[in-house]
């Protein structure tokens, strides 16, 4: 209840104050490079790991990665770039 | 983000997990701060990915822990590189054969410099050089030293007074100084001839100046021969006395004499060795035999060997062998005075200006000692006794 309360409080004052979103919620930002290159910042650890698919737990949820022939290029406790073929980008809510 | 140079120049090792919960592995590398980096799936179970060198211990401790098996499959970098050139013997044999290079390159004279000479004297000295083997290309170790180099070309080459010295890395460089033809005199002041020694007056020649002193007269040591100051009283002038005045003089020498003496006289037979040197040590390179000879004076030189700018401990060193033989020489009485009356003559003749004449020679004491003669002499001597000595005009 508390915690509900607090996202939307958060919400809030990102839309009101222009804040960036990403740091006030604590939300993954994701850059693309075509479908060469993806690169997520904010995620909380892999989940899973496969030359056709990448899981990334989240604050809230997962983040799904789908294509082909992918290799991490780099992993940082708060990032990670994602080399391939990207096909889908697809968020599992919780 | 990582710099990948840095990684090139640590090194970098390709490790293979297998097994399940690779994620959870990779996860917990990030967690203890362990870059991974080129992660790849290749099956199901298998996976590979690049780690630093560096974390390696690290990555064994965190693997433990997991349920995967590591294996090390690749290696790149520096560290590995330099590891695969150690134990290249192509590349053992490329550094020996630089060092042995750079040290033959180090120890060849590759330019000789001559300073400060005419042309011609350049010539001549570019000609003594090379016939002391002194060139282009020459081995260093086997020149002389500067010192012997420089009394040598005095030696030979009339032309120069004087000629330093010096090597500048591999570059032999000498410095000049030409006799020169002295230039005309300056006009001398006015003086006075007076005597350099007690003499008896035995002939004048006066080119310029009063003579005050006449044939036979005796005089003492510092005693005015000829004035500088000519013209009657009141109408007086200076001027530089010049001439001769001969006189008689004379001078006392005692020579003493053994009957008999043992030399050691070099026969010109040698033998050379030939060592390489570090230290004390000596290390034969060539000349082995052992010459016959009974008596021997042994010389050595040592030249020390050269990397890049540097001397290094070890030299070269050539030891001459000559061989002496003992000569023995003895007088008989009369010899021995005989000889001793000669040594005093050249001993005097030596000591007396070019122009001086010795006339008379008396012996005064001649005596015979323990197997030594002890001849005294007097000898009487006509030699130049003017010397100059400049007028102070005081007022």
């Amino acid at each position: 209840m508390v915690k509900k309360w607090r996202q939307q409080m958060k919400r809030w004052m990102a839309e009101k104050f222009e804040l960036p979103a990403d740091i006030m919620m604590d939300l993954p930002r994701i850059t693309m490079v075509g479908q060469i290159h993806i690169y997520i910042e904010n995620h909380r650890g892999l989940l899973a790991f496969s030359d056709k698919e990448l899981r990334l737990l989240l604050r809230n949820g997962q983040l799904l990665v789908r294509g082909e022939q992918f290799v991490i290029k780099t992993i940082l406790p708060e990032e990670i770039l994602l080399q391939g073929k990207i096909r889908q980008v697809v968020y599992i809510e919780e | 983000m990582k710099n990948e140079w840095v990684d090139k120049f640590a090194g970098s090792v390709r490790v293979k997990a297998k097994g399940r919960g690779i994620e959870r592995l990779i996860n917990a590398c990030v967690r203890h701060d362990i870059a991974v980096w080129n992660i790849k799936k290749h099956s199901a179970d298998t996976a590979t990915f690049f780690i630093k060198l560096s974390d390696v211990k690290r990555l064994r401790h965190v693997a433990r822990q997991s349920e995967c098996k590591l294996s090390f499959v690749g290696r790149t970098g520096m560290p590995f590189f330099w590891q695969r050139a150690w134990q290249n013997s192509g590349f053992w044999f490329g550094l020996l054969l630089f060092l042995a290079i750079v040290f033959l390159l180090s120890n060849i004279v590759w330019k000789i410099e001559i300073k400060g000479a005419t042309p011609e004297t350049e010539h001549q000295i570019a000609r003594e050089l090379k016939r002391m083997r002194v060139e282009q290309g020459a081995f260093q170790f086997l020149l002389d030293d500067p010192e012997t180099l420089q009394k040598k070309l005095t030696e030979r080459v009339p032309d120069i007074t004087w000629v330093g010295v010096e090597w500048q890395g591999t570059s032999l460089h000498f410095q000049v100084v030409e006799k020169e033809i002295p230039e005309p005199k300056k006009p001398i002041p006015p003086r006075h001839l007076v005597a350099k020694k007690e003499a008896v007056i035995a002939d004048l020649f006066v080119e310029e100046g009063q003579p005050l002193v006449s044939v036979n007269d005796y005089v003492q040591k510092g005693q005015l021969l000829v004035s500088g100051i000519i013209g009657a009283e009141g109408r007086t002038k200076f001027v530089p006395a010049s001439g001769k005045v001969f006189g008689e003089t004379w001078y006392k020498s005692t020579v003493v004499l053994p009957l008999e003496t043992t030399f050691h006289v070099l026969t010109g037979k040698f033998a050379e060795r030939h060592y390489i040197g570090i230290g004390r040590f000596l290390i034969p390179v060539w000349g082995w035999k052992k010459p016959p000879f009974a008596h021997t004076v042994i010389e050595t030189e040592k030249r020390p060997f050269r990397f890049w700018k540097w001397d290094l401990p070890l030299y070269y060193a050539r030891v001459t062998i000559r061989e002496a033989e003992e000569v023995k020489r003895s007088y008989t009485w009369e010899e021995a005075f005989a000889e001793a009356k000669q040594i005093a003559r050249r001993e005097l003749r030596a000591k007396l200006p070019e122009e001086a004449a010795i006339r008379g020679e008396k012996v005064l004491h001649q005596a015979k000692e323990n197997g030594k003669v002890r001849v005294e002499l007097h000898y009487e001597v006509i030699e130049n006794i003017a010397v100059p000595q400049p007028i102070v005009q005081g007022d």
